[in-house]
């Protein structure tokens, strides 16, 4: 049997919706069990779709709000729970650091990609190509180095040692080189001529740099911003090494300390995992068109 | 620039402090390190003041944060690779012969003090000590800290004692024999050692008196260490990284000492780290290479679907899709972790529910495989979407008019126009995928945290070398800094080596 042209295409877009719906379920459902397993009393690995004995306590745990507990179903008996160490304070700690960090590397890789995009000095994109190669040695496999620098530094300046965000912080702005070469593409994208005109009406290179070229920068900016601040708040093995005492911890790694070894947490995971992985996706969604621009231009996401 | 000369009275404002560090370091003894930042401090400000420099103003900042926390780690972990560095051999030799002079020894007719502990206040404490036969010879610390239930290190300097004079006396208030006992003071007290101004150890002796102590190895001007007990000889061995007596047996804490190829032989002929390194070699490049192909499949597949003109709520579906890209990685790992949990989790129970069947994904090595794939898809599958749509869409849509004059489909077409169409652009995108997932660390630590565990092995079925590396030298019993660090080296040259080829290939297509 022939079908006809217009059959053909309904056929098509049936075939479509079925297979994005499908791929939609895929993504959705895990998403959706973590909330409902955030509001389902106990401690269980997520499953189902809608919590079967609603409760609040994980929130107030993650928020750090007293809650009481039945401890002896047979008696009856309650204790009262509260954390010693507000989980959200993990939330705030990683929105400080990668923040900071973030623009950190706004400050070193935007100067640095500047002279590689404007300023002639020798081996130039030798440099550049050594820079991306340099920093395919993942920071993990650094670790041990990273602490005896930490460890030394804390030494003669406890504000940067091991066990402080100054120092975690420090150690992140290492990472500049693919940022270097998203923000030098985006520059050499820019006609020089305006700078040209403006150094010989007096301007001096540094204000053709703050003045004409970082306004006109800004997109790519806000991409580098993002894609460092996310990739910060996910990292996980520098700042469990880093990071020792438990109020200083980072979302990824009080995250992951809810499911250490014997007890899982899973209900307090996943308050967590609501609370502070909605207002980053958000933030991503937000700003998608900016970071789809970014990404065709650099590196993986980590 | 007019008025202030800002420029200059900034980097005078960030000079002194720096060479202040150098300064405090270089006294502290640290000399390379101090010499270190001296010469960073005065390029800086050579940089910055001289308009010759011009250029290197803009990098001098990034580089400097890229030299300490990229390249020095990079060289530190590449020298590590060719030293005897782990639990075995953890100190410096400076270190470990120290220990040995710390050593003492009761002997015959020692000399013996009454002794007074002052509290300073706080956890500061200072000890007084008169000799039992000659009540002038007296002496006293400086403040130390003493801590209840604290166990000092065994490897602490010895607190010097200075000669009091006759008419000295120690402030501060002197604590009973009861008092030291009820705050605990008295073991901490024991394990610490004194030393007189002559350098005579004293310690102490049961409860009430202090008593000078031999030190038990007397050293050699050969370097050697003589047993004053039973006059054994023995030499530092720097092959073994240890102190060796004349019968060659070990004795006493090892020390870190350069091996040359030591690490990398082993790496090569050890069974015991062979076995496994090339399981995980292989393992990591089948997941690396799997990885990549599913990952831009499935995105692939996705951007062609949403890239028909005809489909509704195309800007809903992207975007719901794009989400495992934009929640915080971690917390997608640890999800579905959580799902796919052997007994409780969701995915089995659904299984089980409907066929009767759950896949052993945490105890069997092929299951867990499967699982950290099947992750690794859902994860990385949206990156590679939002890369394809974006070349989808530079391709002119007239190609495939002509081509739908000539009768094609639209299977036809993806294989014989679009995908070589796109594929090139692709490469090197794909390269680096690769690459990143070749050192996927959060994946695996998180998800399978290696497992399960390989037969007859010290590594994990689902480790990645740098898994490998990671486990060797923080997480085994033994952690072995030397060998992680040859490990670490080989998987750069690896790495580093397909990045080259990389930026070869996308120089071939855009100037750098």
């Amino acid at each position: 049997m022939k079908l006809k042209p217009e059959q053909k295409a309904r056929l098509r877009r049936l075939v479509t919706h079925t297979l994005l719906i499908g791929f939609l379920i895929l993504v959705l459902v895990p998403y959706i069990m973590v909330v409902s397993a955030s509001f389902r009393r106990g401690n269980f690995a997520p499953s189902g779709l809608l919590p079967d004995h609603f409760s609040l306590e994980h929130w107030k745990y993650v928020l750090g709000i007293p809650y009481e507990e039945v401890v002896n179903p047979a008696t009856g008996e309650k204790r009262v729970v509260k954390a010693e160490t507000p989980p959200l304070i993990w939330f705030w700690n990683s929105i400080k650091i990668s923040a900071i960090a973030s623009i950190g590397i706004l400050l070193l890789s935007g100067t640095a990609a500047y002279a590689f995009a404007r300023l002639h000095f020798k081996f130039r994109s030798t440099t550049l190509s050594s820079l991306l190669i340099l920093q395919m040695f993942p920071m993990v496999l650094a670790l041990v180095a990273i602490y005896v620098i930490l460890d030394f530094l804390g030494q003669y300046l406890p504000a940067l040692g091991l066990n402080t965000h100054p120092g975690l912080i420090l150690v992140y702005l290492g990472g500049i080189s693919g940022y270097i070469w998203m923000l030098k593409g985006y520059f050499d994208t820019i006609p020089a001529s305006m700078e040209e005109a403006a150094r010989i009406d007096g301007a001096t290179q540094f204000q053709t740099f703050t003045q004409i070229l970082l306004p006109m920068s800004l997109p790519i900016f806000a991409v580098v911003f993002i894609l460092s601040f996310i990739a910060f708040m996910s990292e996980y093995p520098v700042a469990s090494i880093v990071l020792q005492a438990r109020e200083k911890w980072t979302l990824a790694v009080g995250a992951n300390s809810f499911l250490a070894e014997h007890q899982k947490l899973w209900g307090r995971f996943a308050a967590l995992a609501v609370l502070s992985g909605v207002p980053i996706t958000l933030i991503f969604l937000v700003c998608q068109k900016f970071v789809v621009s970014g990404l065709t231009s650099g590196g993986a996401k980590e | 620039m007019k008025g202030l000369p800002i420029r200059q009275i900034l980097v005078v404002l960030l000079a002194i402090p720096a060479l202040a560090l150098s300064f405090f370091i270089y006294q502290a003894g640290n000399f390379y390190v101090g010499l270190a930042i001296l010469v960073v401090t005065c390029l800086g400000v050579y940089i910055y003041l001289s308009p010759s420099a011009n250029t290197f103003r803009y990098l001098f900042p990034g580089f400097l944060g890229f030299g300490l926390f990229v390249i020095f780690p990079l060289v530190y972990t590449i020298w590590i690779g060719f030293t005897k560095y782990s639990s075995q051999n953890l100190l410096t030799f400076d270190r470990a012969l120290a220990l040995f002079r710390q050593e003492t020894v009761a002997v015959e007719g020692a000399a013996t003090f009454k002794y007074t502990l002052f509290s300073q206040g706080g956890a500061q404490h200072v000890l007084y000590l008169e000799d039992e036969k000659d009540p002038t010879k007296r002496f006293s610390s400086d403040p130390f800290p003493l801590e209840a239930g604290e166990k000092p290190k065994g490897d602490r300097e010895p607190i010097r004692l200075n000669a009091l004079p006759a008419d000295g006396k120690v402030s501060g208030e002197a604590m009973q024999m009861a008092q030291i006992n009820r705050a605990k003071l008295m073991s901490p007290l024991k394990a610490l050692k004194f030393a007189l101004p002559d350098d005579t150890l004293v310690g102490l002796e049961g409860l009430t008196k202090f008593a000078s102590r031999q030190r038990l190895w007397k050293r050699n001007p050969d370097g050697t260490l003589t047993n004053a007990k039973d006059g054994t000889v023995i030499r530092p061995d720097l092959a073994q990284g240890f102190f060796v007596n004349n019968q060659g047996e070990k004795v006493g804490v090892g020390f870190r000492t350069f091996a040359g190829f030591y690490n990398y032989v082993r790496i090569l002929t050890d069974p015991r780290i062979r076995g496994p390194f090339l399981r995980i070699f292989v393992w990591t490049f089948a997941f690396s290479a799997l990885s990549v192909l599913l990952t831009f499949s499935v995105g692939m597949l996705l951007s062609v679907l949403l890239q028909q003109p005809d489909i509704r709520f195309r800007r809903t579906y992207r975007t719901l899709l794009i989400l495992p890209y934009a929640v915080p990685g971690v917390l997608s790992i640890l999800i579905l972790k959580g799902l796919f949990n052997q007994e409780f989790g969701a995915i089995n129970e659904m299984l089980r529910a409907i066929f009767g069947f759950a896949p052993e994904w945490e105890t069997n090595p092929w299951g867990a495989r499967a699982m950290v794939l099947l992750v690794n898809i859902w994860l990385g599958y949206p990156y590679m979407m939002l890369i394809s749509t974006g070349m989808l869409q530079s391709i002119p849509s007239s190609i495939y008019e002509a081509s739908a004059i000539d009768g094609s489909n639209k299977v036809v077409d993806f294989f014989s126009l679009t995908l070589p169409l796109v594929l090139p652009a692709m490469i090197p995108i794909l390269i680096s995928s690769f690459a990143f997932n070749f050192n996927n660390f959060n994946l695996i630590f998180l998800l399978t945290g290696g497992g399960p565990q390989m037969v007859g092995g010290n590594a994990g079925e689902t480790d990645l070398l740098v898994n490998f590396v990671f486990n060797i030298a923080f997480r085994d019993s033994g952690t072995n800094y030397g060998l992680a660090g040859a490990i670490a080296t080989l998987l750069f040259i690896l790495v580093g080596a397909l990045s080259w080829v990389n930026l070869k290939l996308s120089a071939r297509q855009v100037k750098i």
